[in-house]
Parts: C-alpha cells; structure tokens; sequence
C-alpha cells in the first residue's frame, strides 16, 4: 500500500508543483520578459554609443544601411548583398505605391472633399501596409450608412474606394498579416544595418571580406537548409501564427456576436475581458470557475483511472495463470484501435434516454426502477420523472453525466496503458526477479517493492502528458454528451441564457460553444479563455520539455 | 517468518510437509486463477457488449435502437443500412451519394496532408540534423512554442481567412492546416531520428559528387523510412476523422466525420442513428486491423520517439 500512497503523492506533488510554478512562474516570467527588454534596449543605446565613438567610419556605414536598407552594403563595395536587400525595399515600397491612392491624394481630391471632421488620411489613401497598421490600430472609423467627407457610405465603395463602410473584423485580419510582414521587414532592416557596420569593421582592421564567388557558394550550400525550411516556415506562419496572433488580440477587444460588423465597430478594450473573467461579482466567473473546477477535475481522475486500470489489465494478462495472452491483448486493444470519435458516438447512443442499449437493458431485465434508485441512493441521480434514465439530459443527474464520462474514458482509454506498461514490465532485468525469488518474497511483496516501482519510474511522465490531453479533450465532452445536462433554468442569470456552459462542459467545448454556437457568440471570451488555457498548457509542456536533455543540446 | 518458525518448532515428516504445501498451492492457484479469469470475462464483456451492438445495429433493418438484439443474430442481418447509406443522395446536384462523397472528401483531405506532412517535416527535419545555420535554436523552439496552441483555438481567425481568400468548402486548403499544425511535432520525432544516422554517410555520398537534395534522397530518406512510416500513419490518422476544422471550414462540403455526426445528431435531418452504426463501422474496421498490426510500432512512436528528440 506504502508504494501506492507514495505515487499518489508524487502526483499530487508534481500537480502541487506545477501550481506554484504557474502561480509564481508566470508573473515572474512576464516580468522577466520586461526586464530583459529594458535592458536589452540600455544595451543597445551603450552599444550605439561605443560605436560611434570608436569607430565612426562603420557607424556611418550602419548609418547608411538605416536610412536606406542595402545602401551600407553597397558603400562597402558587397554590391551583391546590397542589390537584393535594395529590391526587397523597393519591393516594399512600389507594393504601398501601387496599393495606395497618393496620386489621387496629391491631384486635388483632398481640396475637392474635404473632411468635416478629422481627415483619416492612411485609411483614404494609404496602401498595403500603412492602411494594414491603420486598420490595426483604430479598428477602423467610418461606419456604413453614415456621411463622411460629404459622401454617402455604402457597404460596397462605389466611387473612390472610400466611400465604403469598414468592418472591423477584416482590418483586423488584414492588420496582423500587414504587422507579419513589416516584422520581417524590420528584421531584415535590423539585419542589414548590422551586416554593413560589422563588415566595414572587418575591412578597417584589414581583414579580407569575402567575395561575391564565396558568398554564393556559402549561400546555395550553407544556406540550402533555409530553402527547405522555408515553405514549412511559411505555412506555419500562414496557418498558426496569423491565427494564434488574431485570436490573441480578440481578447482584447470587445468582439461579440452582438456587433453588428460594418454598421458599428469593434473597439480595443484593454484588460476588460480579463477583469470580466475574474471578477468575482461577475456572473462569468461563477460559471468559469465551475467549468476549470470540473475540467481540471476530469482531467485529472480520467488521467489517474485510465493508468490504474491500464496497470492492472497488464499485470493480469502477464501472470502465470492466463493462457492465451495474445488473443487477451488483442481484445483488450480494440478500444484503442477503434477511432475515439466513432466510440465516443456509440456511447451517446449506448446512453440514450429513449433509445438507448443501456435503458434497453434495464427495461428489458425489469431493473430500471431498482437501478435509479440505488443511483438516487449514491447521491447520482436527482430527475424528478419516473421511467427511463435520463443519462445526459436531466439537469438534476449531473453527477451521474460526469461520472459517466470519466468511465467511458477508462473504456477508451485503458489498452494505451496497458500496452505502455506491458512493454515496461518486459523491461525488468531477470536477476532482479530472481533475486528476489530467493530472498523468499512473496508475490506481494515482489510486486510492492520490485515491479510497481520499476513500472512507476518508466511512466509516470506519461500522466502529465495524458493529463494535459485530457484537459483539451474536446471531443470527449462533445460527442459523448454535447456538454449536457444544462445548468437549471434558475440557476442561469438572464445575461447568460443560451451562453452559459452545460454542466459537464470543460473549458474547450466551452469554447467552441462560445465562438459558434452560442445565442450571441462571445470572441473576446472565448480567446480570453483561449489564452489562459494555451499558458496552463504551455508552462506544463514546457516545464516537462526542459527536462528532455537532448532538446537543448543544440550545437 | 513466522510460518517457518512454526515449521521448525514442530518437525514434520517430509512426505506430510509436501503434501500440505501442495494442497495449499492448489487452492491459492484456484482461486486466484478463477479471480483472474472472472475478471478477464467480466472486461471481456464490458469491452465486447458496445462493440457487438454496434455490429448488430449496422446490420438490422429497422429504425429504433430498441429493437437491435445486443448479440448479432445472423437469421436477422440485413444489408438495408448499408443499402441506404451507399444509394441515398441528399442533393441533387451531387455526383455521388451522401456517404460515398463524404468517404472520397476525407480520403483527399488525408492523403494530401500525409503526402505534404512527410515531405516538409523529413526536410525540416533533415535541415535541423544535417546543418547549422543562423536562428536554429529560435527557429526550433517557436516552432516548438506554436505547437502548444492547438490549432482549432484560432477557428474564427482561420475562418476569416478562409472567408476572405474564398477557400471556403475547399478541402485541398483544409488540409493545408493539418500540415501546418502537425510539422512542429513531427520535425522533432524525424530530427531525433535522423540525427543517429551516421554523418559518415553522408560524408563519403558527398566525396561521390552528391547534392544535397541527392544525400537527403538516396541516403537519408530509406535509412530513416521507419520513422516516416510512423509519421505517414500518424498525419493521416488525425484529419481522418477530425470533426471541428471541416466543420467550420468546410459547411457545404461533408467529410465523413461530419457525416457520421450529423446523421447521429437527433436535431438534425435526417436523424437515423442506424446509419452512424453502419457507416461508422464500415470506417473503424480498416482502421482497427492498422492499429492492431501497428500497436507496438504506434506506443513506442509516441513515447520512446519522442523522447529521443
């Protein structure tokens, strides 16, 4: 028993040591982060200074790669570095040319309809990036159906481009694209700048710089890994930066489903969805708290059962008594064999109130009324109607839905222990069985001091990783029981109907609900949950990440 | 200890010592084999009763749940499920009826990300075990970073772009996400493994006149083909039956895992839960036989794999 108190603790005190990492590690990382910014700008300026002063000939070089990307490159006679930065800068330049309406601002169309108000120059006639950054900051100005610069605007500009209505959401998103790209922009910026000071200093100490044969070589061979990391950077970027960064600004803003976009505008708020997420007087936060409590009660007991029952299946079929252990495997695999989604369908159908296997079954054997209320008895059932169970759909029978969760997820889950565990028991050496044969110790006592240990060290890692899938495990709750039974009618704030979370909803599903199948969909909640639950996750994965050795050890 | 002392203290013939040691052992063995074995039936039919059930109703012609027998009974098995999900055709401008469409969407969807999937992650990952180069480490780990933040959190932002370049309903760009959110992890998984291949190799191909892409290709690639079998296995499992991106993605054009939702949904038309049975029994056998014939290759991919990296 001693062994398994001890892994019980253990978890708890990996779980308790994870709380306090987060609950410390998180302002003490942010301020960090600042810290480490304000230092790095002091010493930048040190830096810039020292430079100057010391060698003002490649300062000035630095200089000219600033004012003009490429310029410092070509002053040190590396034409072939500094036409390819040039272009990219011209690039840059004629695409906010040619995307832009200057022409039309500089030939009289500012005098001809003048603002009556504030003139929103860059969002008139800025092009791709400066309209991007506009568009980003304000989240835009002029609605549709109202009068700006003496035009009627329309959903669809008609006339000069803008004479049409922003909508919020599509500035937006093209902001975060245009704010990509200008950070790569300024990156090569920063890179040339750099490249143009540092190599005239190789040049004024009299070393040689190499020439354009030897850059090209270094860059088709060298560089060759860039090439091919290349387009999966870009996808990556595309499909899970650009989203992640929208998402996360979402939460800052007021984006709900009640904005109707175009008539009225999106505005930054701050903190707000935050303070509305933790505010205590807030109805919000007596359902998020429900909802992690139960969340990170489902993660945590579907986490611990599935391993238990995993380790005892294992130790079962291993013993000397079975015959036939393969075809045991083997049926004992098929949970995990079958996709989750299709089994997680089945049970809602297993559980079903009217048609149901389960109900079936009871009706059938005549035990429907004994088996309620030895449920009732256990403190799992409350609905008021007689006749079937209604496993999911009875708000009263909540604990009934949850429990009921937690042991499908064993269903599902157990083989994948098994099989891991399985493999682990293989794995302990011979002599130490043996040894241990001879000392006399009974079979208990060889499983309490020799196998459970020797399974515990090789997998506990595991759990936490199980732990924080568990936690994200959308489809469980959605296809299993929809996030029902529902919270009773009374219990739910008017704000909130149509919004607020069933009762066996964890954070995720609730999500999704949030985005998109609400009464009003909350975006600015459901990415402030979003975030919250990305560096719950994230300081678990990193915390376990940091002990991988061989991760870091890059040359 | 106890026990001996006993013995010691009062001696025993052998023969009688032996004798009650053997009666003993046969007792303790009956019993717990007969409690191993209550248990390994009573999992046997916890498992199998769902299983067995699903197989009865996919092949019983009828339309209420309660009237599928919990053990399949051959005299009663029809194909009338199979029938009505192969033949029925909700709109009638589609080419092909409802299941079979939604099969064939899935199927593109999934070999296309595996396809794309096992080529980018092997050359990232090739790039990270062959070559230094500036930004690796930051490079790794953002890449690292991004992985954390599952890629359905950033829906509505992925659903106005695909709004906004009109990739609605297009599944060739669904399956673009599941390449980008799957390249991280894999990278990690290939970059281990190939990183125990000896540089030697590469070295003496690179003596030959080989090229880079040639010492990827000839070398590295059938060296390391386990573990980009594993990836294959693994990219193509997971938008097989992905259910929220499509959904969101990709309203007009069902894949099957929106397929065997809807038909199960009772809000939804039509409602026949006989059909989920059916259609999504026809999809978990291939599926089971690959994870039965690759379990021990898919546990130790996703932990000693891992790790390696």
């Amino acid at each position: 028993m001693d062994t398994i108190k001890q892994f019980g603790l253990k978890i708890l005190d990996a779980f308790k040591r994870a709380g306090i990492f987060i609950v410390k590690g998180i302002p003490l990382g942010i301020y960090g982060f600042f810290k480490s910014i304000v230092f790095a700008i002091i010493n930048f300026f040190k830096n810039l200074k020292m430079a100057k002063e010391e060698h003002p000939e490649s300062f000035k070089r630095g200089l000219a790669s600033f004012f003009l990307m490429g310029l410092g490159q070509i002053k040190n006679k590396q034409w072939y570095k500094g036409v390819p930065i040039l272009s990219v800068f011209a690039l840059f330049l004629i695409i906010e040319l040619v995307t832009g309406g200057y022409w039309w601002a500089l030939t009289g169309e500012i005098a001809a309809y003048p603002a009556e108000g504030e003139l929103h120059f860059f969002r008139d006639y800025g092009g791709l990036f400066t309209k991007g950054l506009w568009g980003l900051f304000t989240l835009g100005a002029v609605t549709t159906y109202s009068t700006y610069r003496g035009v009627d605007i329309r959903p669809r500009g008609a006339v000069f481009g803008w004479d049409r209505g922003d909508n919020s959401r599509v500035l937006l998103g093209e902001g975060v694209i245009v704010l990509v790209l200008v950070a790569l922009f300024i990156i090569l910026w920063i890179v040339s700048v750099r490249d143009a000071y540092k190599t005239h200093l190789k040049v004024a100490a009299g070393k040689t710089i190499e020439d354009a044969k030897s850059f090209y070589k270094r860059v088709s061979e060298e560089y060759f890994a860039y090439l091919i990391i290349i387009p999966a950077l870009i996808l990556i970027t595309f499909f899970i930066l650009i989203p992640f960064i929208f998402s996360f600004m979402v939460a800052f803003t007021n984006y709900t489903d009640s904005i109707s976009l175009g008539r009225e505008l999106i505005q930054w708020h701050g903190f707000d969805t935050f303070i509305k997420v933790f505010n205590p007087e807030e109805d919000w936060f007596k359902f998020f708290n429900q909802t992690l409590m139960w969340t990170l009660f489902y993660a945590f007991m579907s986490s611990v059962t599935v391993y238990v029952l995993g380790l005892i299946q294992a130790l079962i079929i291993e013993s000397k008594y079975v015959v036939g252990k393969k075809i045991w495997r083997t049926i004992f695999i098929l949970p995990w064999a079958i996709p989750g989604m299709i089994i997680l369908l089945l049970f809602s159908n297993v559980f079903g109130a009217d048609q149901g296997l389960l109900n079936n079954i009871l009706a059938s054997t005549g035990s429907t009324e004994g088996f309620r209320e030895f449920l009732e008895m256990i403190g799992l059932v409350g609905q008021e109607s007689d006749g079937n169970i209604l496993w999911f759909t009875s708000s009263a029978n909540a604990p009934l839905a949850r429990t009921i969760i937690i042991l499908v997820n064993l269903w599902m889950g157990f083989p994948y222990f098994m099989l891991m565990i399985t493999g682990v028991l293989t794995t302990i050496p011979k002599m130490l069985v043996e040894a241990a044969d001879i000392d006399g110790a009974t079979s208990w006592q060889k499983f309490k001091y020799l196998t459970l240990p020797w399974v515990i060290r090789g997998t506990a890692p595991v759990i936490i990783t199980t732990f924080t899938f568990n936690f994200n495990n959308f489809g469980m709750i959605y296809f299993l029981t929809g996030g029902g039974p529902g919270y009773p009618r009374s219990e739910i704030p008017t704000s909130l109907i149509g919004i607020a979370p069933g009762q066996t909803d964890i954070l995720i599903s609730w999500i999704y609900k949030l985005s998109f199948e609400s009464t009003v969909n909350q975006f600015n909640l459901a990415a402030a949950y979003s975030i919250l639950i990305f560096l719950l996750i994230g300081v678990v994965a990193i915390v376990q990440l940091s002990r991988l050795k061989t991760f870091w050890e890059e040359e | 200890m106890a026990k001996y002392s006993e013995n010691r203290q009062k001696p025993k013939s052998t023969q009688d010592r032996l004798k009650g040691y053997a009666i003993k052992a046969g007792i303790k063995k009956g019993l717990a084999g007969t409690f191993i074995y209550g248990w390994l039936l009573a999992s046997l039919t916890i498992i199998m009763v769902p299983i067995l059930w699903m197989v009865s109703a996919a092949f019983t012609d009828t339309e209420n749940l309660n009237a599928v027998p919990i053990i399949p009974i051959p005299t009663r098995w029809s194909l009338a499920n199979y029938q009505e999900i192969f033949t029925y055709t909700g709109s009638t401008t589609q080419m092909l009826p409802d299941y079979p469409r939604a099969f064939l969407v899935s199927l593109g969807v999934a070999s296309l990300s595996t396809v794309l999937t096992v080529i980018f992650s092997s050359l990232v990952g090739f790039a990270f075990s062959r070559y230094r180069f500036k930004g690796k480490k930051p490079v790794l780990l953002s890449m690292f970073g991004l992985q954390l933040f599952p890629s359905f959190m950033g829906m509505i932002a992925l659903f106005l772009l695909f709004n906004q370049f009109g990739w609605l309903n297009s599944w060739p760009h669904l399956s673009l996400i599941y390449v980008a959110g799957s390249i991280p992890f894999n990278t990690f998984i290939i970059r281990g493994f190939m990183k125990n291949i000896p540089l030697s190799l590469d070295e003496s191909a690179r003596i030959d006149g080989a090229s880079n892409l040639q010492v990827l290709r000839k070398i590295i690639v059938p060296l390391a083909a386990p573990i980009l079998g594993f990836v294959a296995v693994d990219s193509f499992m997971k938008p097989w039956l992905d259910y929220i991106l499509p959904s969101i993605l990709m309203p007009e054009n069902e894949t099957v895992a929106m397929w065997l939702f809807r038909v199960n949904d009772n809000e939804s038309q039509p409602y026949n839960p006989m059909l989920f049975m059916a259609g999504g029994l026809f999809i978990a056998v291939p599926i089971m036989m690959v994870q039965i014939y690759m379990q021990k290759y898919v546990v130790y991919g996703l932990t000693g794999g891992a790790e390696k990296g």
